[in-house]
């Protein structure tokens, strides 16, 4: 009896506790008021519509937009040789190898940020968003080499030592055989990557400078000083971006098997 | 399974030089500098962080608030699993989408809606106010109690899906043979649900843990320079102190805790593949 009561009671909760405060957020961006609050003064699309007006915001927009997609592109470039290299060659070493390039997720991002900032920008000159990218894609690699090793790992080897078999390259195999077999794990990585690259925070918080940033880190900036309601109006938008992305990812490649 | 070597090296060399790099040798260094001194190698940067009582605090504060929101995620993990577990299979998909849904989202959003929630004009004050059981608005940002609602809203969605899929796998009759044969609810969850759902908590307390110990921005955004955690700190002793000893060593901190976590997570996955 209790427990019929109990159950959707301590769902219902823990469900506002998840959720509540993004509904919040979203409420808040359409307000009317010149203040931050909840409930909203009013109904208006204006702090919406100043979001896109914010030069800071354009600028670290395409800055992050670049990064995700840049980073993810250079992570898969790096990721998939060494995914099949380890999935499919006797390779002395592969469990250092896959050690090395998970490593960025297990040491806090902050730390790299840190690092990178320290040896590679102050004492070499290395620009701000080359560090920035070379950080990015370092965080990024961990994900594309499971997802691709994971999705490596279903697909059955006697095709391509088949196609081998059959007189075809190494190379022309896994163009013509692999890679075709493996682009549902390849658009999940990209995804899983460019999502984890856009809300990075730790990473970029040391590797910014004059009209260098991104835009989490923007952000954080600018909700210090302006307590508008254009900072949430911003994060409702990123928000239903990445779930649409998420979603849209779901409904056609199935991308929870890879992830 | 290709024989060829060079080939084999060729391929995942790339990533592996890269990572050395980008990441293992400037991380190396900056470790390295917390154990350097003019004389040589030496603890004594240890000894002199240490020895400062907000250091200590700051330290014992991390260490506290990590303890307190795992234990925290898994007392309200456990109900929310079971309940979630125990639900026709079309409404558990439902339901296991909304926990996983904030984890898509900015974590810069998620925590900035807390200052909307518990600011001086917040709607806690409003209702408290509202209800007479305060005349003055109640501070809530920029206490320890801020920082550990903020925690536990981003990291219990992992306990509960680490939880979720260590109760699928419990027999299914184990929990009411237990109750006919008279045990309590209480004896129910000490004798059954915990001995068999011990990894499922494990892994998802590891998560919680090291994501609450080395979190950046709830910290920054909830508790700003009154409750400093350990990577508030990091990033003060940079850009205020420019006190770069001090960052090593709390970056070493840092890294040792997320490492040991890791450690016992892979001791955990390789028990389970060798049943």
């Amino acid at each position: 009896m209790m427990q019929k009561i109990l159950a959707p009671l301590t769902l219902a909760l823990v469900m506002l506790f998840l959720i509540g405060p993004f509904a919040i957020i979203v409420a808040a961006s359409f307000s009317a008021g010149d203040t931050l609050a909840f409930p909203p003064q009013g109904f208006s699309l204006k702090w919406i519509a100043k979001v896109f007006t914010v030069e800071s915001f354009r600028q670290s927009f395409a800055m992050s937009l670049f990064l995700a997609i840049g980073g993810t592109i250079a992570a898969l470039i790096l990721g998939i040789p060494a995914s099949y290299a380890m999935a499919r060659y006797r390779l002395p070493g592969a469990e250092t190898v896959r050690f090395m390039v998970s490593l960025p997720i297990i040491v806090p991002g902050i730390i790299v940020g840190l690092a990178l900032l320290r040896y590679f920008v102050i004492p070499i000159g290395l620009s701000i968003t080359l560090a920035l990218f070379l950080a990015h894609t370092a965080l990024i690699l961990p994900y594309a080499v499971r997802v691709v090793s994971a999705s490596l790992a279903n697909l059955r080897s006697d095709m391509e030592e088949a196609a081998v078999l059959l007189g075809a390259s190494r190379l022309g195999a896994f163009f013509s055989v692999v890679l075709p077999n493996i682009r549902g794990g390849i658009l999940s990585a990209f995804i899983l990557g460019f999502v984890t690259s856009f809300n990075q925070v730790p990473v970029s918080l040391f590797l910014s400078g004059p009209g260098v940033r991104t835009l989490p880190i923007d952000m954080l900036g600018y909700m210090e000083i302006v307590f508008d309601p254009s900072v949430a109006a911003l994060s409702s938008l990123l928000a239903f971006l990445s779930i649409g992305i998420v979603f849209l990812a779901e409904r056609f490649l199935g991308f929870s098997r890879y992830v | 399974m290709f024989q060829n070597r060079a080939e084999a090296y060729a391929l995942a060399l790339p990533a592996a030089i890269f990572a050395a790099i980008v990441f293992l040798i400037p991380v190396g260094l900056l470790l390295s500098e917390g154990f350097r001194s003019a004389q040589g190698w030496t603890l004594s940067a240890f000894v002199d962080f240490f020895s400062q009582p907000l250091n200590q605090k700051v330290f014992l504060r991390t260490l506290k608030l990590g303890v307190m929101v795992t234990a925290a995620a898994a007392v309200i993990g456990y109900a929310t699993a079971y309940a979630i577990v125990s639900l026709p299979p079309g409404a558990k998909g439902r339901m296991i989408g909304l926990v996983v849904l904030p984890l898509m989202i900015s974590p810069v959003a998620r925590t900035y809606a807390w200052i909307v929630i518990l600011g001086r004009t917040g709607i806690v004050n409003q209702a408290l106010m509202l209800v007479g059981l305060t005349d003055e608005p109640v501070r809530f940002l920029f206490t320890e109690t801020a920082v550990f609602i903020g925690l536990l809203q981003l990291f219990l969605p992992l306990m509960i899906i680490s939880l979720i899929s260590a109760l699928e796998n419990l027999p299914k009759d184990a929990v009411p043979a237990a109750r006919i044969l008279g045990a309590n609810w209480f004896q129910v969850f000490w004798k059954i649900i915990l001995p068999l759902t011990r990894e499922g908590l494990i892994v998802g307390g590891t998560l919680v843990f090291t994501g609450s110990l080395t979190a950046y921005i709830t910290p920054a955004i909830l508790g700003g320079s009154k409750v400093l955690m350990l990577e508030t700190l990091l990033y003060q002793q940079v850009t205020v102190a420019n006190n770069f000893v001090a960052a090593s060593v709390i970056a070493f901190l840092l890294i040792v805790m997320s490492f040991s976590a890791n450690i016992l997570l892979r001791r955990i996955a390789t028990a389970r593949n060798r049943k």
